[in-house]
């Protein structure tokens, strides 16, 4: 069990709420993941194409920053999952409070109340006014495993890097109903290309929205090293969401990216605070051969989504956890039925296919460092247990396995209480 | 098919198009070697029929055609508003009709200069100059601008030393090209000779006191305590509500609201009658004799206290609000009434330069049917 408490100053309130504008507009839910050294808000959309990640240094950011774990454990963590609505309304007004210092707060209280004794646990938000007002918000939440998306940097060759403000001014240019943003350079100049994928005939070709291009020189970059006609296609509202946000901020916004229907991620941060968005995306190479296949849009999120796994790590206290939301558990399932024959490879052979792909995305590791961390394999080893192809080297892609949570029950999903002692073919048989 | 223009006056352009935009979603636009023409027929409302000359907005302008060098195109308002507005700070515009994937476009191609930000740290704190607007020289011209749809002009300080860098946006509005056949019909909306013409007050000031009438008349109507007349009738209709339109031959102008409730009603004095000029009148002096407001001058006076010499319209209370719209472009506007028929506003836009030719923009209004 963990004790979670930090305090707020109130420019720190109103970005958190800046934060958390920006990340509604990924998902309706916001997940909180708290560890000793820093405060991460994350949100994963319902298609599981994009990933917004906000980290918080523990000893820039906050005021005072407190995540005790009990006794004896080293690595404390607190993870749940609010709706994201509910956290925003109360550091809403606090936005007008800050600047226009009329019922300006003096800090923002935030700690957890979770203990066995207690009946009710709450995520308790404490405004602390000038005038000697307390606001006390007490939220509900859903304990839950957070998600967080895997980019392998090192693979992703395409940069660049640009102020944000040069990016708000080009996302003003975008009609407002376009759907896709075409990002690509050739011959010194970037395009941004925001369109619309579906052409309709005859009277409706009127109602097509208004496509745009924007192109800029590669000097109003900071930095632009991608390859000439390399299109990306990311969605338009998340690339408004976060220049937006980033424009809040006055930061500079890096982007890398390695080809189509490859992840891109955008960061930017500054004053302890760190914002990753991981992005699908779609597009090809006009003009040049292309080696990679250019996938249709609508099928990413749905590749991407198998590889999503749940796995967990062992220091979470079990007895709390609560049952994983069925959207996780249901896809385990079905990903297990439906590739019986592809099993789990060595643990080895597994982290070095990680290094040499970057397929597998949106994996529940808790942060860069620990990203190789093989502890997390062995774990899986233990609740998954069994082999039964020989032939490691043609697995799928898929080598982050999912891997059920302990905390699930067992009678929940059959599967898990298999013995490792048939090959699957052979149970197969039995369907 | 050709024609490719520059854009020389953005703005007229823009806050034309956003005037039209509001009266209905598409124009048909007919291109020739002399002037624009900008059609909007809806099924009911207000008609309009506007001119302008090519000097007007465009420079530059090549146009080409099988037939006769003209060219028809169906254009969506709100998208090509859009398109403009981007070019607001532009430091050039120009557009062309193209052809992408065999489907017509008009594009528009935008540069613009900026000073370049990227002098500017990275960090959060970085900015000190507290949202000071420092224009390159090509944007000095925009600021004035009410409607400018960016709201949020950038507030983002220049302050740093940067060379400047250019934008080019490019906008890609979808269009239909109308056969001649399909387009024979049109033709600017006729009516009778007008008993009463008269140059409006500031349109701003006509706008918002109509406005409110109708939202007057639009609250007593929920109110709910019955009624009769016009209210009633706009209501099962599902309209809004009536506003009366009068006007003398003395200076007058009398907006009136009528409901159950309440009877509102402004009046102006001491507006102008345009003389009629001979030469536009059919049939000469003669004509201007024969003329109806020559009779309807007999009638009233300059303090409209009289019953007489009157000739009002009725107008949908919302259809007038969207009308006026057009106030935005700052031309002289001239009301011409029909008793009872129809009301016809004569917008024309100043141009800069002596001698070029007016451009109008007929704004006609449909009786109300009472």
């Amino acid at each position: 069990m963990v004790s979670l408490k930090f305090t707020l100053s109130p420019e720190a309130s109103v970005k958190i709420h800046d934060a958390l504008l920006c990340l509604t507009k990924f998902s309706e839910s916001v997940s909180i993941e708290a560890r000793q050294d820093k405060l991460s808000l994350t949100a994963l959309n319902s298609s599981k194409s994009a990933y917004a990640s906000v980290s918080l240094e523990a000893s820039r950011f906050f005021s005072s920053y407190s995540c005790v774990p009990s006794q004896g454990s080293t690595e404390g963590r607190f993870t749940c999952r609010l709706y994201n609505k509910a956290l925003l309304s109360v550091f809403k007004g606090r936005v007008a409070d800050a600047r226009g210092r009329e019922s300006a707060i003096d800090r923002c209280e935030v700690s957890v109340q979770e203990r066995p004794d207690e009946a009710e646990c709450r995520l308790v938000v404490k405004m602390v006014h000038n005038q000697g007002v307390t606001k006390t918000y007490k939220l509900t939440y859903e304990s839950v495993e957070v998600m967080h998306a895997l980019f392998d940097k090192n693979m992703a060759q395409n940069r660049w890097k640009i102020h944000s403000g040069c990016l708000k001014e080009y996302i003003e240019y975008f009609g407002p109903k376009t759907e896709q943003l075409d990002i690509y350079s050739e011959d010194g100049r970037v395009t941004f290309m925001s369109f619309t994928e579906k052409i309709s005939d005859g009277k409706n070709i009127l109602k097509h929205p208004l496509q745009t291009a924007v192109s800029a020189s590669t000097a109003d970059f900071e930095e632009f090293s991608a390859q000439e006609k390399l299109h990306i296609v990311i969605s338009v509202k998340d690339f408004k969401a976060i220049v937006t946000h980033a424009d809040n901020l006055r930061a500079e916004i890096s982007a890398c990216y390695s080809q189509p229907t490859r992840p891109l991620q955008f960061s930017y941060g500054g004053e302890g605070m760190h914002c990753e968005f991981t992005l699908m995306t779609a597009g090809d190479y006009r003009g040049t051969p292309a080696p990679a296949p250019s996938h249709a849009v609508a099928s990413r999120s749905i590749s991407r989504a198998q590889s999503t796994a749940s796995a967990r790590t062992d220091n979470h206290p079990a007895p709390v956890e609560m049952p994983p939301p069925s959207e996780a558990g249901s896809r385990v399932s079905t990903h297990r039925n439906k590739v019986p024959g592809s099993t789990r490879p060595p643990a080895s052979s597994n982290l070095q296919r990680l290094q040499s792909d970057p397929e597998p995305l949106f994996v529940p590791l808790e942060e860069e460092d620990r990203r190789w961390d093989p502890a997390v394999f062995r774990d899986e080893e233990e609740t998954l247990g069994w082999d039964a192809s020989a032939d490691n080297d043609n697995a799928p892609h898929h080598i982050f396995r999912d891997t059920a949570p302990a905390a699930r029950s067992a009678t929940d999903d059959n599967t898990e209480g298999l013995a490792p002692t048939q090959r699957v073919s052979q149970i197969r048989g039995l369907w | 098919m050709r024609f490719k223009a520059t854009i020389q006056n953005i703005h007229t352009f823009t806050k034309f198009t956003a005037s039209l935009a509001s009266l209905g979603p598409v124009a048909w636009v007919r291109l020739d070697e002399h002037e624009v023409r900008f059609t909007i027929i809806p099924e009911q409302g207000t008609q309009v029929w506007a001119v302008l000359s090519i000097d007007t907005i465009f420079e530059h302008y090549t146009i080409q055609s099988a037939a006769a060098n003209v060219i028809n195109l169906e254009v969506p308002l709100i998208p090509l508003n859009r398109a403009l507005k981007s070019a607001l700070r532009a430091t050039s515009a120009s557009i062309r009709l193209t052809k992408k994937a065999n489907l017509p476009f008009l594009v528009l191609t935008i540069t613009t200069n900026t000073f370049n930000r990227n002098a500017l740290s990275s960090t959060t704190g970085g900015f000190g100059g507290g949202g000071a607007h420092a224009q390159s020289g090509s944007t000095h011209d925009t600021r004035d601008d009410s409607y400018d749809f960016h709201g949020a002009s950038p507030s983002h300080d220049f302050g740093g030393s940067g060379r400047e860098r250019e934008t080019v946006v490019t906008q890609d509005i979808p269009i239909r090209v109308l056969g001649q056949a399909s387009v024979e019909g049109i033709h600017e909306p006729r009516c009778r000779e007008p008993d009463v013409h008269i140059l409006l007050p500031p349109l701003m000031q006509l706008k918002s006191i109509s406005d409110r009438f109708t939202k007057l008349a639009l609250g007593s109507r929920d109110g709910g305590t019955g009624g009769t007349g016009g209210g009633r009738s706009a209501v099962a209709s599902g309209l809004g509500p009536r506003l009366e339109i009068a006007a003398n031959m003395h200076g007058c102008l009398k907006l009136n609201i009528r409901t159950d409730a309440m009877n509102i009603s402004s009046v102006w004095t001491g507006l102008s009658n345009p003389e009629l000029d001979a030469g536009q009148v059919e049939g000469g002096e003669e004509g201007i004799a024969a003329h109806p407001s020559t009779r309807m001058k007999e009638l009233g006076d300059v303090q409209g206290k009289s019953e007489e010499g009157w000739a009002v319209c009725r107008i949908d209370g919302r259809d007038w609000g969207k009308v006026m719209s057009v106030g935005r472009l700052g031309g002289r506007v001239i009301a011409c009434f029909c008793h009872e028929h129809a009301l016809i506003l004569y917008v024309y836009l100043s141009n800069n330069e002596e001698g070029g030719d007016e451009s109008v923009l007929t704004v006609s209004d449909s009786p109300a049917v009472d």
